[in-house]
């Protein structure tokens, strides 16, 4: 049990080995879906399962597709100034 | 609900913003919002050991780092024990995990900070409702 334990503490002291590349934007995902669930939860009155959880993947949709429109812009501008 | 005098009323609001500040959550509990603290606390823990479990606690550099250090506090007081820890410099951290890591954990006491305002709004609404679950 405490090896146990002083394993799952050493995991918090040596950082996980993350590359530079593009796969690496990935990690956004399950932030957006945190903040939509947070949000959500300050926002509805009562919670519902089922609700909720619409709510809050609707809310997660939109984030991510606001964000994939805005990379999307501004890739488009940065190669309309290049070439 | 009874009608709270103004002075009690607002110890009331400091009392539910300091819990909702210790614990994530904890501010709603006191509310009677249970669910709503329940989902809070989740998110919110697993947030903070997502950014700490990518970074390691390296990520909580309250001289390096003192802006991120700011928002980090905001999941808990207990970041602050950390980060007397971290300031020897025993747990350096660079590159994509310090920058995820940060931005997680960031993230997260921002969004607690968002729910001890949810929190203290609701509380001073009590005053005059009923607004648990």
């Amino acid at each position: 049990m405490t090896k146990l334990t002083a394993l799952l503490l050493a995991n918090f002291t040596v950082p996980e080995n993350i590359g530079v590349n593009p796969q690496s934007m990935l990690w956004l995902l399950p932030l957006v879906a945190s903040i939509a669930v947070v949000y959500k939860a300050t926002k509805v009155p009562k919670i519902k399962a089922v609700g909720f959880i619409r709510e809050s993947a609707v809310l997660f949709g939109s984030i991510v597709v606001f964000m994939v429109v805005t990379a999307l812009v501004l890739c488009a501008m940065a190669w309309l100034i290049t070439e | 609900m009874a009608q709270r005098s103004r002075e009690g009323h607002v110890v009331f609001l400091l009392v539910v913003g300091l819990l909702a500040w210790l614990v994530p959550g904890a501010g709603h509990v006191m509310l009677g919002k249970k669910k709503h603290a329940a989902v809070i606390f989740v998110a919110i823990v697993l947030t903070f050991g997502a950014g700490l479990y990518i970074g390691s606690i390296g990520v909580i550099n309250p001289i390096g780092a003192k802006p991120w250090y700011v928002a980090q506090v905001m999941n808990t007081p207990a970041v602050a024990a950390l980060g007397q820890m971290t300031k020897t410099g025993n747990y350096p951290v660079y590159g994509r995990p310090n920058e995820i890591g940060q931005i997680y954990t960031s993230i997260a006491g921002l969004l607690n900070l968002l729910c001890i305002v949810n929190a203290v709004y609701l509380a001073h609404l009590s005053k005059d409702e009923d607004v648990g679950d």
